[in-house]
Order: structure tokens, then C-alpha cells, then sequence
């Protein structure tokens, strides 16, 4: 596939991502001409900067790598995503007021406290299992989780 | 009247509890274990908590977990279901101590009948006649030679801590007395963490017969009627049917009346099940169960009553919704359980269910969580629906239940349809002439 035959579908698909964005659609797919290209916004990480395409032609032409996951997939199938070892509340800070204990782009160690999960007026502290760089936060403070519900993701 | 109930069980009993509670227009919230996520109850349910992995020790019976997915939602009752924590009175105390209502009896009865010494002394106390056997526990060999041979061989020695038809061994004779005594201690301990035993006479072809009760908690209950669940296949039930094929309707009011008037001394709360053996027009005490119990739907479909629904009320302070008197039986009821296992060497057989397709019309009950396309789980106990049919007389009942057996398919894993319908075939299943041993009988020969 020569660059000159690339270049109409990417701008095709930069052009498709803006209609998303200017019409506040979540999915565009387009099919003419044996190509069939789809746009779609990822909706939902929280705290990182959202991509609004994930260009996934069908066609011959090349597709560029996507650089965030693919727009289907889950936050929690990330291999980063650390799931809630139990059922209670999530709370980002040690008590109101305090600053959370991790934000997004912070360096953790294994073994550091990333959030409590609450309870019945219990806090568990929920250790990072390796060292990394939080790359999202998934949940909100306060939010009820239950077992096996993504909290953050590490990278 | 609650606002929202949490469901603590899984499978076609968790469905049940959905039911009425919507009934009821009560929320309702499904936990569920991580291999549970796909099941219809969770999907129908207003809220659903995941609140550990499958095996059940880390969600089911969890109680910290189960307490905290009440937290999170704000639940103000729990629904134990039958079997899991049940009858865990420890279970109903924490949520007491939560303020949290448990659906069922008060922790004092569930102790009380809990332990199969103290339960068999509250019965005679009370009035419901016993099985003969040692008073209280054997503590030696000795002892336990010399109450069997006043109350005659063959003897059964059972657990204290036991029930539901585990931790029970037949002696003989005497020469068969000790290893009973050192196999059924060691099987007690191992599976109830209590090696205490005692000695009941061992009847030889006796019916199980029990009987519903409801108590409002407050001194008053009534009985609905008995339930014959002599087919059983290592001690588990697999058909029952009510009334009794057994029992006329003389001896149908004494035994319910006698049941009704001892539960209603005892001040119980909310729905129970005396269980009896019945032999030679005698019954006998076995055991109680201080839950909804999985053969409930007979005595639904025979009096009109939803069970579950009486559950919740009582729970909720209100008084029984109908008097001994206003309690009537109108016809004949069989349910079939079916089991996700082989129907001749019972193994068990989880899997994906390619096609699903239930009987309906007229008197025709299913009551099952699967549906076509569901993935039976393999961590849990191999039921997986009730075929429950209703007739006007018990000759009409087994003509409808032939009728819907031949319909009902489940392809994709084995199940116990099979066997059922070999069952109706029977001339002593057709008459009604049956007792405990019959069907591993029948097993045996086939």
C-alpha cells in the first residue's frame, strides 16, 4: 500500500471525527466503494484525555495503529486494570478533605495505597500489586464498587 | 412493607424471591458470585452486586460481603432462600445487630431446631410425636449399646449437628453397632465440625411425610397441609407430591393440627416445615426446617398461597393473610426437580444449554432460572428448575405431568428428564405406593 493511497482515507477519517465531534454522535460508520470505515468516541475513560476517533478501516488500506485501546473494548479489560478484591465504597483520599492518595499520571510502588474501599465502617486500604503509572481512575470518590469492578489502571 | 430486599441465593430460588418481591412492588437486589453475572434473576432484578468469586465459601456465604452489598444499596431486608445462610443464625443475628430485617425465623429457633438433639426435645415437649430412640446425645459406646437394644434393632445413628440427610449411619445389629458409631463421629466432624451423636430406631419402609406451617411470630400459625417426598436418592428428594397418597383426610387434620397448635405454642415466625416418617398409620419427628423449602410450589398450587409472598409480609409485621379455617385444598400437585446431571449414572453435567424449551398450559408450573443459550455453572448443587403440575385429582395430575415431560427440552447437558419419565411408567409411582427406600430400589434394578 503506497502513502499516496493512504492519505484519502485519512482524511476521510480525521473528517468523519470531526463530524463526531461537531454533532456530539458517539459512532459514524461510512461504507462506499468497497471500503468501509467506522468512527466511533470512547466514552469511557474518566481523567485521561478522551480520543474522539479510533480510526478501524475495513478495507485494503493500511490503518494507522490506534494509540488508545480500540473503541469497543472495556476499561476494565485493560491489563492494567486493578479490580476491587471486595463490595464497598470508594474513597480517593484518607478522610474528606484530605488529597487523594493517587491522581492520574502518579508513579506508584508495589504495595502503595492507591484508595479505600469501605465497609461497614471498616477501611481497607487497596495496595498497588506492582509499581507503575496510574493512567486512569475509573471510579468516583464515594462511588459503591463491587467485587471485581475496575478501580484504576496501572501502567 | 420493606423498600428493598436483598436476594442471598442464586439459581431458580433467587428467581422466585424476584417474583414475589415484584410482585410486592418491592426493589429488589441480586447478589451474585462472579459465574452468576449472566443469571435471570440478576438481570431482572432492580440493582445487582457482584460480591466475590464462585466458589461459594468466598460469595455466597460471605457474610461480610453480603453485608456490605447491603450497605451499598440501602437494603432494609434479606432474603436467605433456602440452603447457603438459610439457616445460619449466626447470619440473622448480624443483620438484626445492622438493623436489617432476615426474612424467617428468629436466630433462637433456627438454634433451636438447628440442633437435631434439642429440636427432637422440643417436639415431644410440645407435643408431636417422636421417633424412639436415646435421650440426648450417646456419649459412649456403651451407652449407645444399651439404648439400642431397648428401643430395638435396626438402629440409625445420626449427627447432632446434621441434617438434610447427611451424617447418618445404619447399624444392623449389634455387631454392626460400633464401626456405625466411629464412621458416622468422624463424618460429623468432618462435615459439621461436631462429632456429637444420637440414636433413633431405624424404621424399615417408611414415608417422608411433612408438613407446612406459617407463624406469625407473635403466637399464632396454621398448617397448610403435608407433602409426600418419599422419592429420594441419597436422602435428596427428587419428586414430591401433595396431599399424601398416603394419609385420608382424618389423619391429614390431625397431623396438621397437631403441627399447627405445637408451632403456634412455640411462637415461631414466618414459614416452616415439620418433617416426618411415617410408618404403620405412625408418624415421627425427624427434623424441622426453619426455611422456605425448594418443594414449596406443591403446596402453592393446592392452596392458592404464595409462599414467599407470606414470607415478606410476615417479616415485615403484618398478620397471617388467611386463618386455618379460610385455608382450603383443591386438588393434587406432583413437582419433578430436575438436575443438570445424568440421568442414569447421575453425574453431573454442566454446560451451555443449546436449546430450551419449558411445557406451559393448563396446571403446568416451571420454575427455573435457565433459558436457552445459559451457561450452567459447574460450582454449584446440580439444580436447575421444578416442573410443577397441578390436577384436579392425582389421576389428572399425572396425565398432565406425562404431558408436559414429553414436551420439555434441554439439550446441551444431560438432565434428570429422563428419569421422570421413566418414573411415571411406574405402577407404584402410579398408585402411589412408594416409600423411602423405593426409588434406590428401583435404581438398583434398572
Amino acid at each position: 500500500m503506497t502513502q499516496e493511497k493512504n492519505k484519502p482515507e485519512k482524511d476521510l477519517i480525521r473528517e468523519l471525527a470531526e463530524l463526531l465531534g461537531e454533532t456530539g454522535l458517539s459512532e459514524i460508520e461510512l461504507e462506499r466503494q468497497g471500503l468501509r470505515i467506522r468512527v466511533a468516541r470512547n466514552m469511557m475513560f474518566t481523567g485521561s484525555p478522551v480520543p474522539a476517533a479510533a480510526p478501524a478501516p475495513h478495507a485494503p488500506a493500511a490503518s494507522p495503529t490506534p494509540t488508545s485501546p480500540a473503541a469497543k473494548s472495556e476499561p476494565g479489560d485493560h491489563p492494567g486494570a486493578i479490580p476491587s478484591p471486595m463490595v464497598g465504597t470508594a474513597y480517593r483520599a484518607p478522610e474528606p478533605g484530605a488529597p487523594p492518595f493517587v491522581e492520574v499520571g502518579s508513579k506508584v510502588t508495589q504495595g502503595q495505597t492507591l484508595l479505600i474501599v469501605e465497609a461497614m465502617k471498616m477501611m481497607n486500604h487497596i495496595p498497588a500489586p506492582r509499581a507503575g503509572t496510574i493512567a486512569a481512575i475509573l471510579i468516583e470518590d464515594g462511588q459503591p464498587v463491587e467485587y471485581g469492578e475496575p478501580l484504576v489502571v496501572i501502567e | 412493607m420493606f423498600d428493598k430486599i436483598l436476594i442471598a441465593n442464586r439459581g431458580e430460588i433467587a428467581l422466585r424471591i424476584q417474583r414475589a418481591c415484584k410482585e410486592l412492588g418491592i426493589a429488589t437486589v441480586a447478589v451474585h458470585s462472579t459465574a452468576d453475572a449472566d443469571a435471570m434473576h440478576v438481570r431482572l432484578a432492580d440493582e445487582s452486586v457482584c460480591i466475590g468469586p464462585p466458589r461459594a465459601a468466598e460469595s455466597y456465604l460471605n457474610i461480610p460481603a453480603l453485608l456490605a452489598a447491603c450497605e451499598i444499596t440501602r437494603a432494609d431486608a434479606v432474603h436467605p432462600g433456602y440452603g447457603f445462610l438459610s439457616e445460619n443464625a449466626r447470619f440473622a443475628e448480624i443483620l438484626e445487630e445492622h438493623r436489617i430485617t432476615f426474612i424467617g425465623p428468629t436466630p433462637e429457633h433456627i438454634r433451636l431446631m438447628g440442633d437435631k438433639i434439642q429440636a427432637k426435645d422440643t417436639a415431644a415437649r410440645l407435643g408431636i410425636p417422636v421417633v424412639p430412640g436415646s435421650d440426648g446425645a450417646v456419649e459412649t459406646d456403651e451407652q449407645a449399646r444399651r439404648v439400642a437394644g431397648d428401643i430395638g434393632f435396626p438402629v440409625l445413628v445420626k449427627a447432632a449437628a446434621g441434617g438434610g440427610g447427611r451424617g447418618m449411619m445404619v447399624a444392623r445389629n449389634e455387631a454392626e453397632l460400633p464401626v456405625a458409631l466411629a464412621t458416622a463421629r468422624s463424618e460429623a466432624k468432618a462435615a459439621f465440625g461436631d462429632g456429637a451423636l444420637y440414636i433413633e430406631k431405624f424404621l424399615t419402609r417408611p414415608r417422608h411425610i411433612e408438613v407446612q406451617v406459617i407463624g406469625d411470630g407473635v403466637g399464632k400459625a396454621i398448617h397448610l397441609g403435608e407433602r409426600d417426598c418419599s422419592l429420594q436418592r441419597r436422602h435428596q428428594k427428587i419428586w414430591e407430591e401433595a396431599p399424601s397418597p398416603a394419609l385420608n383426610a382424618e389423619q391429614r387434620q390431625e397431623i396438621g393440627a397437631t403441627v399447627a397448635e405445637a408451632i403456634a405454642r412455640l411462637g415461631y415466625r414466618g414459614v416452616g416445615t415439620v418433617e416426618f416418617l411415617y410408618e404403620d398409620g405412625a408418624f415421627y419427628f425427624i427434623e424441622m426446617n426453619t426455611r422456605l423449602q425448594v418443594e414449596h410450589p406443591v403446596t402453592e398450587l393446592i392452596t392458592g398461597l404464595d409462599l414467599v409472598i407470606e414470607q415478606v409480609r410476615i417479616a415485615s409485621g403484618m398478620p397471617l393473610s388467611v386463618s386455618q379455617e379460610e385455608v382450603t385444598f383443591s386438588g393434587h400437585s406432583i413437582e419433578c426437580r430436575i438436575n443438570a446431571e445424568n440421568a442414569r449414572t447421575f453425574a453431573p453435567s454442566p454446560g451451555r444449554i443449546a436449546y430450551f424449551h419449558p411445557p406451559g398450559g393448563l396446571g403446568v408450573r416451571v420454575d427455573s432460572g435457565v433459558y436457552h443459550g445459559y451457561r450452567v455453572p459447574p460450582y454449584y448443587d446440580s439444580l436447575i428448575g421444578k416442573l410443577i403440575v397441578h390436577g384436579k385429582n392425582r389421576t389428572e395430575c399425572l396425565m398432565r405431568l406425562k404431558r408436559a415431560l414429553s414436551e420439555f427440552v434441554i439439550d446441551g447437558i444431560d438432565t434428570t428428564i429422563p428419569l421422570h419419565t421413566a418414573l411415571i411408567s411406574e405402577p407404584d409411582v402410579a398408585n402411589g405406593v412408594y416409600d423411602i427406600h423405593w426409588l434406590e430400589n428401583y435404581l438398583e434394578r434398572e
